[in-house]
């Protein structure tokens, strides 16, 4: 049996294979912590659950081994009042395993943009470490801080220790679990003007205003499935708002990209061809550069940021800013991926939050009435039609919403033959 | 005065529903002829009030009393 810092680990063959390679390794932070877990719990901390990591680290190894999996998905949601934010998770091998018998995930709502002070981050750990497995997952697809592995008797605790993070463990504020389940998912946003200057719109603004605003979509499940939003400040979409979330808010702008001319001369001095890197690379081939001056042809332009990424100096968005809303994006489930497609072209960033609160909430009201059970916003507008959809969010047909999204996330890409 | 009795009614109606099986807010608003809107502010209560209670499949919620709750607990966590 190896032996780490005097702690007494599981014998794992299989899973020290995933230890090898030079990239970070899941199955090395698991047996960290089963080590450091040990070692706090000898020190005297009050610890509910110090087998826990050691107990993972065997179902992982038994699961690999028996080529199935030991965990049984579902059950409980048992923080009063709420209705989501907990997964229950149990194992199958409670007799031989029973530090993970009940090893619950817990998802937290996370700060919008997921800007923390180490502080916040270490009080959280610390809570987590008395009351669960200590096992993080920062952070989950919709973006929740992710806890993993407790049992049904810590969950109340820990919620009420999230609550009152601040006074109890010195965070600067207090957390609130996430979503899950048949409700809205916690909203999440890119981290938009605080650090990006391509931001159209104040996202972190907007993801906090839709938080605070439906909270009860958020804790109390009522829908036919899962809601999510997600905001990104410029058609980069670093949040993967239009493949990941059913109501997409990607900033946009409505006149010309701007261009600082002598930028760009310094840009091709310094070495950046701007011909083969900028131009060629142009997929309307709206841009030209006589290497003198750059011009773009904003008519043609698809927002496709390729230029700006490449030109950050000398390119930025127009200034007649705001958002474009696009619908019914989900990874596969029922019917496969659907890609979110154009619902209202364009919303200015000024009117924007209380414009999206208003068609979201004509949404929600037409998707409970009519969504099947399990069905995404997105697949009852792909049953019904598109049509059906615009006179829910008044709406006129536009030619930038295409008749058919698209549903393969990847772009490959051939040269063509002659 | 009637509709506060009406009211209760319901709420006992939910209730012996529920104790049959876990269901959506959605199916039970369908049989009660009641407008889910409605409906969903009336489970609120009924879970506020203890009488209710969330339950997860895993990725969808459905309402259950709170015995029903602990009984399907016991079942899948294998007790």
């Amino acid at each position: 049996m190896p032996v780490v810092d005097g702690v007494e680990l599981p014998e794992t063959p299989l899973l020290d294979e995933l230890e090898k390679g030079p990239w970070p390794s899941f199955v090395k932070e698991i047996k960290r912590a089963a080590v450091e877990s040990e070692k706090a719990m000898k020190a005297g901390k009050k610890i509910k659950l110090p087998g826990a990591a050691k107990g993972l680290l065997k179902v992982l190894e038994l699961s690999y081994k028996d080529k199935r999996t030991h965990w049984k998905h579902g059950g409980i949601v048992a923080v009063y009042g709420y209705g989501g934010g907990v997964i229950g998770r149990y194992c199958d091998l409670e007799d031989k395993i029973p530090e993970v018998w009940h090893f619950h995930t817990m998802r937290i709502n996370m700060p919008a943009g997921w800007f923390y002070s180490t502080k916040a981050l270490r009080a959280i750990c610390d809570a987590w470490e008395k009351w669960g497995s200590g096992l993080t997952n920062l952070h989950g697809s919709t973006g929740d801080i992710i806890l993993l592995g407790t049992r049904t008797e810590h969950l109340q605790p820990m919620a009420n220790a999230l609550a009152y993070l601040d006074k109890l463990y010195g965070s600067p504020a207090p957390f609130d679990i996430g979503g899950s389940g048949s409700d809205l998912r916690t909203p999440s946003a890119c981290m938009g003007p605080a650090l990006c200057e391509f931001a159209c719109y104040d996202t972190l603004e907007a993801c906090y205003q839709f938080t605070i605003r439906y909270q009860d979509e958020l804790h109390r499940p009522m829908w036919p499935y899962k809601f999510k939003i997600k905001c990104s400040g410029c058609p980069n979409d670093c949040v993967a708002s239009k493949a990941r979330s059913d109501f997409a808010i990607i900033g946009t702008w409505k006149d010309e990209i701007q261009i600082d001319q002598e930028a760009v001369k310094e840009y091709a001095k310094a070495g950046v061809d701007i011909e083969k890197q900028v131009v060629k690379k142009c997929p309307t081939g709206a841009i030209s550069w006589d290497g003198n001056e750059l011009k773009i042809d904003n008519k043609n332009c698809i927002r496709c940021m390729h230029c700006i990424n490449v030109l950050p100096k000398a390119l930025k968005p127009g200034k007649e800013r705001g958002a474009t809303i696009l619908i019914g994006g989900k990874a596969p489930f029922v019917d496969g991926a659907i890609i979110g497609w154009v619902a209202v072209p364009f919303i200015p960033a000024d009117e924007l939050i209380d414009k999206c609160c208003e068609i979201l909430e004509a949404i929600w009201d037409w998707w409970d009435e009519n969504g099947k059970f399990r069905e995404r916003v997105g697949e009852l507008i792909w049953r019904v039609g598109m049509s059906e959809f615009l006179k829910v969010i008044g709406q006129k047909a536009d030619v930038r919403m295409v008749y058919a999204p698209r549903n393969n996330p990847f772009i490959f890409w051939r040269e063509l033959q002659d | 005065m009637a509709e506060e009795i009406n009211k209760e009614e319901l709420k006992q109606k939910i209730i012996e529903y529920l104790q049959k099986k876990p269901w959506q807010v959605r199916d039970l608003a369908k049989i009660l002829r009641v407008k889910k809107k409605e409906l969903d502010k009336i489970v609120q209560e009924l879970i506020n009030e203890g009488k209710a209670a969330y339950w997860s499949s895993g990725s969808t919620t459905y309402i259950t009393t709170p015995e029903k709750l602990k009984e399907m607990e016991e079942k899948r966590s294998g007790v």
